[in-house]
């Protein structure tokens, strides 16, 4: 029994760990994004290598956990992460692009500004 | 002050066709002396080009930013072209900007760096429903117990700051809410706001961006937002400039 969750384990993590790096390698994924997403591959891959040690005594009596549901609740933990990753992500973007289209707007008018000025009346486009 | 100050006016626009011609020539003819400058933030109809024919320097964003982004955009001009006050009306007309000389002589008389203008301080005849006014007062009564002294319209966006109040929302804005959490970040920063009693219009054209039903909902986000503000770390406000 414990075998086959350790194949799926590992290969989803496997999958996992591949695709992230597929995305890396082809630029659609940045490196500082992706640090999560291989760690929680990562993770996961070694629990399906080892869970001899998960099923230890030690950490069972720990955390009540067994193999399988330490495995779901660690993956889940790793994907809480990644989504507060992202919305700092986001707000980080936000702000940017609301700084640059204020800032285009004000170069914008300094440019129709000096247009205006520097070019006889008749060649300024409306 | 040895000369003329110069003077700024902002109106942040959004989709305002109807109203903002009339208010641009209405500032025009009160503040002679004063620049105005719309900003348009993203409208799809005519306000940029009514605006543009009224005489007044548009300001057009790319897209829509909500009127906090607006509103920094026209103080990051004032602080960038040198203004020494810059007085912000809302595009929809519901400000008098016969009003506009009693917030100078706050600035000027009783030293302080913004000037508010308040709908419920005297007698003015302003009807609201009343869900909007145990709102305003509810958030009204919290912002004072922040601030420390009694402000009574903390939704009001009919303002005046000095170059200090430009320089400080030209680098920090609120962006949700900025016209309550505006006051929450000029009393972190030390920046002295007083309010005067002004009259407000009925709106010349457009709904209200606050209905009834939302009006409690409204509170209770601005609420959060500015008890969040509260643990914001204070930015940093250089001296001069």
């Amino acid at each position: 029994m414990l075998i086959k969750f350790q194949v799926i384990i590992g290969l989803l993590s496997f999958i996992l760990l591949v695709g992230t790096f597929e995305l890396i390698r082809k630029g659609r994924l940045r490196e500082e994004y992706s640090i999560l997403w291989l760690f929680t591959g990562g993770v996961t891959l070694l629990f399906s290598f080892w869970p001899q040690f998960f099923l230890s005594q030690f950490i069972t009596r720990i955390t009540g956990l067994f193999y399988l549901s330490a495995v779901v609740v660690i993956a889940f933990l790793f994907l809480l992460l990644i989504v507060l990753h992202f919305s700092v992500v986001v707000s980080k973007l936000t702000d940017r692009n609301k700084e640059l289209a204020q800032r285009h707007a004000l170069l914008e008018l300094e440019f129709k500004e000096l247009k205006r000025r520097t070019l006889p009346p008749d060649t300024v486009s409306p | 002050m040895e000369s003329e100050p110069k003077t700024l006016v902002i109106i942040p626009a959004f989709n305002e066709e109807g109203s903002v011609g009339k208010v641009v020539e209405e500032v025009k003819n009160h503040l002679p002396q004063a620049e105005v400058l719309v900003v348009n933030d993203g409208s799809t109809d005519l306000t940029s080009e009514i605006a543009n024919a009224k005489g007044a320097v548009v300001l057009n964003l790319p897209f829509n930013l909500g009127i906090g982004g607006a509103m920094q955009s026209g103080y990051k001009y004032a602080y960038e072209k040198g203004y020494d006050i810059a007085i912000q009306v809302d595009g929809d007309g519901q400000h008098d900007p016969g009003e506009i000389p009693k917030l100078l002589r706050v600035l000027e008389e009783e030293k302080a760096d913004v000037a508010i203008g308040s709908r419920f301080i005297g007698d003015s005849q302003y009807k609201a429903s009343v869900m909007r006014r145990l709102g305003s007062l509810i958030l009204s009564k919290a912002i004072s117990m922040i601030v420390g002294e009694k402000l009574t319209d903390p939704t009001s966006g009919f303002r005046a700051a000095n170059r200090r109040a430009i320089q400080l929302f030209s680098a920090n804005y609120p962006q949700d809410y900025p016209e309550p959490e505006a006051m929450v970040l000029l009393h972190q920063c030390g920046l002295v706001m007083k309010e005067v009693p002004v009259k407000i219009n009925q709106r010349y054209s457009g709904e209200s961006s606050i209905t009834k039903i939302r009006s409690v909902y409204y509170m209770v986000k601005v609420l959060l937002a500015i008890f969040v503000d509260c643990f914001k770390k204070r930015p940093v406000l250089k001296i001069g400039g």
